[in-house]
């Protein structure tokens, strides 16, 4: 992983750090079919937005085939199982959490000008202050969210 | 741009990244499918690792981010010093920083996955990541119209693009040096522990797949 941040920061790679969660609203952009001249926000982010859609479908290719043939942990699947275990095995339940946390998710990440990728590798591999009152809170929330989220109790007694 | 195709939309996209001097486009593809395949491998996309971790019950992930970040934190200076590299940092948007942080933490915690993880589950099969996408585009899509009316606004004022060795000049080298290690101890003496997914055992069928962070060097 080290290996692959050092060569996409080096001149002979990309000169630029890795990110992914610009590709979200630029997908957005996209699908939506959005004026990037309208829309301050997009003309901003059209660059590197679209560096971040073809490193997605890297991504995608490549966790296809690792999970096919590497891991061999392809299937489809609705719930995962430690939701079943410490949340409810409500499919529905998890579908409306998903979507919830994913629309926030995005919101969160885009307000702060990154997501774990963009600002916890590459930005705390840079030793940016930025990026660690990101991590710093992001830790602590994501913490608390476990634990009161949860149902880690009913899990002892079992 | 106002009335073009999904499909001449996405054609634009390639074109642009192949304009735009950040690598070729197969570079950047073939990065993508490097990433893909190290979280798969690790299995960091699960939501057994992230939603495990905040529940303090896997802490594979922090240990594999910390590790990165403090490899990558002394391996960068060094290139950069050199002029192999250079560093693209991010402003401090203090309110952003933190507005966002506890969104996205909270977020994480529940979803059990992040932008960069998501993805790959998708591509695993996961379908209610894939629910949770739909999500985020169009909590991105709100970002981006409502952008200039509140959530510019809402980031506050940037305070500069700082990084920790720029603030005690004189001692640039040592500093990043200690901050790596410190880095790296943290992910040293973070306990692992390990919270794995019943269903895929059954599914690998025979010996489980030893989760060493050591693949994500």
């Amino acid at each position: 992983m080290t290996i692959l941040l050092l060569f996409t920061f080096s001149v002979v790679g990309a000169d630029r750090p890795i990110g992914a969660s610009t590709y979200i609203p630029y997908l957005a952009g996209l699908t939506f079919n959005l004026d990037p001249e309208k829309y301050v926000y997009l003309k901003q982010i059209e660059d590197s937005g679209a560096w971040e859609g073809v490193f997605l479908l890297g991504m995608l290719t490549g966790g296809f085939f690792s999970s096919i043939f590497i891991t061999k942990t392809f299937r489809i699947s609705l719930i995962p199982t430690a939701w079943v275990k410490y949340k409810n095995n409500s499919v529905k339940s998890r579908m409306l959490y998903s979507f919830v946390s994913g629309f926030f998710m995005i919101i969160g990440a885009r307000l702060a000008g990154g997501c774990t990728s963009g600002h916890f590798m590459s930005g705390m591999g840079q030793i940016a202050i930025s990026a660690m009152v990101f991590g710093g809170v992001v830790l602590v929330t994501l913490i608390i969210t476990g634990q009161l989220f949860y149902k880690l109790k009913s899990e002892d007694e079992v | 741009m106002k009335d073009s195709t999904l499909f001449e939309r996405i054609g634009g996209m390639f074109e642009n990244v192949a304009a735009q001097g950040h690598g070729s486009l197969l570079f950047v593809f073939f990065a993508g499918i490097v990433f893909g395949t190290i979280i798969q491998y690790v299995r960091a996309d699960k939501f057994e690792k992230i939603a495990g971790f905040a529940m303090l019950k896997d802490t594979i992930v922090p240990k594999m981010l910390f590790l990165t970040v403090g490899l990558t934190s002394i391996g960068l200076y060094f290139m950069v010093d050199n002029g192999y590299a250079s560093y693209h940092i991010k402003p401090i948007i203090l309110s952003g920083l933190v507005i966002g942080g506890v969104l996205f933490g909270a977020s994480m915690a529940i979803m059990g996955k992040c932008p960069g993880t998501g993805p790959v589950s998708i591509a695993e099969g996961r379908v209610d990541v894939l629910v949770g996408a739909i999500g985020g585009v169009l909590g991105a899509l709100v970002f981006t119209i409502f952008y200039d009316d509140i959530f510019h606004p809402l980031m506050g004022e940037s305070m500069g693009k700082l990084t920790l060795p720029s603030l005690v000049p004189g001692y640039e080298t040592i500093s990043v040096l200690l901050f790596g290690g410190l880095v790296i101890a943290i992910s040293i003496i973070i306990p692992k522990k390990e919270l794995v997914d019943e269903a895929d055992i059954c599914q690998i069928t025979g010996k489980q797949k030893t989760k060493e962070e050591t693949t994500s060097h």
